[in-house]
């Protein structure tokens, strides 16, 4: 089998949510010498991203998204530890992630955590429900670069105001990115974040060029 | 006709002077709290604090329906689950949770017996007659209960219960069914308590979250087992994206559908034809708390004319929407003319 079918294989298995093919090809990826890191790249984050496409157009729902993320973890599973950490090729950060106090919607967050775990960052997940000092802590205690925020409800959106403000107070250089159904620009904005996403695809972009910049900021 | 009237005329879809302004879902206010002097975590728990927060909104702006309770947990709590409540003493507004789940997937739902007698039920329906009590000659009072897909969301991890929606419809639907014999038992004890209506919140289920198809295989046979089961009128509420499933939201037979502003009542009222019952659909956060009065006086203008019977935010009323946005809500509909 080609590389290029591999990475086919393990793409449209996403898609179909099949996990079973999903290991069978992330296995003959190891088997057959494709790199991992472009096995994950180029096969399960690509067809990550079709899901994303076909859940905007109203082809997939929130099930459908589910499955598909649980395929690309069994993938992840074998693939991972086999890649090398090479410091040119890989984006290397920490994050740390969550859903704000008084909101227990985590499937959201969950997808965002999955495109940090491909692009191969550190991610410490508070889970949900988190009370608000949690994240300002966990950031002070790991020095991560980036904080995520998601909040489902309006009512819970107001809280990650008053994060972003502890955090600034603490580390102005942080990123920090605010997530969920009630969040727009201008929320995102008038908050004092330095981005947002409306879906996991664009969170993960997102994410990567604020880990760029920052690297620039302190060279 | 005085509001209480009117309310009942329009979910009975009767002819009325004008549109109510009112709602299914909570309606409560920081600035009626303080009137009441009662704080929003307090207000969950406490029959008197409850009644006097829950009229507040009708006293202070002129709403037309009082609304208790204020949480989503009150079945799951009364099926034995265990809330959160998040009082630390402080007025801070944040919706109570529910923490620990009884219903692992695969396992068999155990309904207790004695719904009636569980949980916050005796205290929500003492609540319930206080505001009868007070205020229930001047206003409709209502209160509320999930759908069975959203109440399955609550008691059993929501993650297991999507990916099963798909897996193992069957089974979800049988879990869905036991769930609506509960919610049916509880709304019962609403009503005794001296409900004028209920609403059934169905907010798990929309077009956003699973496909029309699903929704209709799986979600609407005991919705609809739910809605039947219940005496009086009946608000089917769902937010998020209801456009695809407005036509099924009205097969599910409620007396009347309750949709948010991601809904195009324009194209809603066009398919539904002029007897459905649609309420709706003023932007609770982003009209009513970012909004200016101006603003509030122009959706309301607006939902009026794509065609609601009943002036309603999407969701419930955040807290923190400003006094002069929840005049201006109320004014605009008691004053609306179509020109």
């Amino acid at each position: 089998m080609s590389e290029e079918e591999i990475l086919e294989g393990l793409k449209k298995s996403v898609i179909d949510f099949d996990e079973d093919a999903v290991k069978e090809y992330a296995q003959r990826a190891i088997d057959e010498g494709v790199d991992p890191q472009k096995a994950i790249f180029d096969g399960l984050a690509a067809g990550m991203e079709v899901v994303g496409d076909l859940f905007q157009k109203g082809e997939y729902f929130v099930p459908e998204v589910l499955m598909c993320a649980d395929a690309l973890y069994a993938g992840l599973d074998i693939l991972k530890p086999h890649v090398k950490v090479d410091e040119k090729t890989r984006v290397k950060g920490q994050v740390v992630i969550g859903t704000v106090e008084g909101d227990v919607h985590d499937i959201g967050k969950n997808i965002v955590k999955l495109m940090f775990d491909i692009a191969g960052f550190t991610v410490h997940d508070l889970g949900k429900d988190v009370p608000l000092d949690r994240f300002v802590e966990e950031q002070l205690k790991t020095d991560s670069d980036i904080v995520a925020l998601s909040a489902m409800m309006t009512t819970t959106m107001t809280g990650m105001k008053k994060v972003i403000e502890k955090i600034r107070e603490k580390n102005p250089k942080v990123k920090i990115m605010i997530g969920g159904a009630p969040v727009t620009e201008e929320t995102a904005k008038a908050y004092g974040a330095d981005a947002t996403a409306k879906d996991a695809t664009n969170a993960l972009s997102e994410a990567i060029k604020m880990v760029s910049s920052l690297r620039e900021m302190q060279k | 006709m005085d509001s209480r009237e009117r309310v009942l005329r329009t979910l009975e879809g009767e002819a009325v002077d004008r549109p109510p302004c009112f709602s299914g879902m909570g309606n409560v206010t920081v600035h009626g709290l303080k009137k009441a002097g009662v704080r929003f975590a307090e207000a969950h728990g406490d029959a008197k604090k409850m009644a006097a927060a829950a009229a507040s909104t009708y006293k202070l702006f002129g709403f037309e329906c009082a609304v208790a309770p204020f949480d989503l947990g009150l079945e799951a709590e009364a099926l034995g689950c265990e809330l959160n409540f998040y009082d630390d003493g402080s007025e801070r507004i944040l919706y109570p949770t529910v923490k620990t789940k009884i219903l692992k997937f695969g396992e068999e739902l155990n309904v207790p017996e004695g719904l009636a007698e569980r949980g916050r039920v005796p205290m929500v329906k003492e609540a319930i007659g206080l505001l009868k009590d007070d205020i229930g000659d001047e206003v409709a009072v209502g209160s509320y209960v999930l759908g069975p897909y959203t109440l399955a969301g609550q008691v059993m991890d929501l993650n297991d219960l999507l990916k099963n929606s798909f897996k193992k419809p069957d089974e979800v639907e049988r879990i869905l069914r036991s769930l609506s014999t509960a919610i049916v038992t509880i709304a019962a004890e609403l009503k005794e308590a001296g409900a004028d209506y209920i609403t059934v919140r169905e907010m798990g289920a929309p077009a956003d979250v699973i496909s029309p198809r699903m929704f209709s295989s799986m979600v609407l046979g005991p919705l609809k087992e739910t809605i039947k089961g219940i005496d009086g009128p009946v608000i089917l509420h769902i937010c998020g994206n209801t456009n695809p499933i407005v036509e099924l939201m009205v097969e599910a037979g409620a007396s009347a559908i309750a949709v948010d502003q991601k809904n195009d009542v324009a194209a809603t009222r066009e398919k539904l034809g002029p007897t459905a019952v649609i309420l709706g659909n003023i932007d609770p956060y982003n009209t009513l708390v970012k909004g200016t009065p101006d603003e509030v006086k122009a959706a309301v203008k607006g939902v009026i004319q794509s065609g609601v019977n009943g002036v309603a935010p999407g969701c419930d009323i955040w807290p923190e929407a400003p006094a002069e946005n929840m005049e201006a809500l109320v004014k605009a509909t008691e004053g609306y003319e179509p020109n």
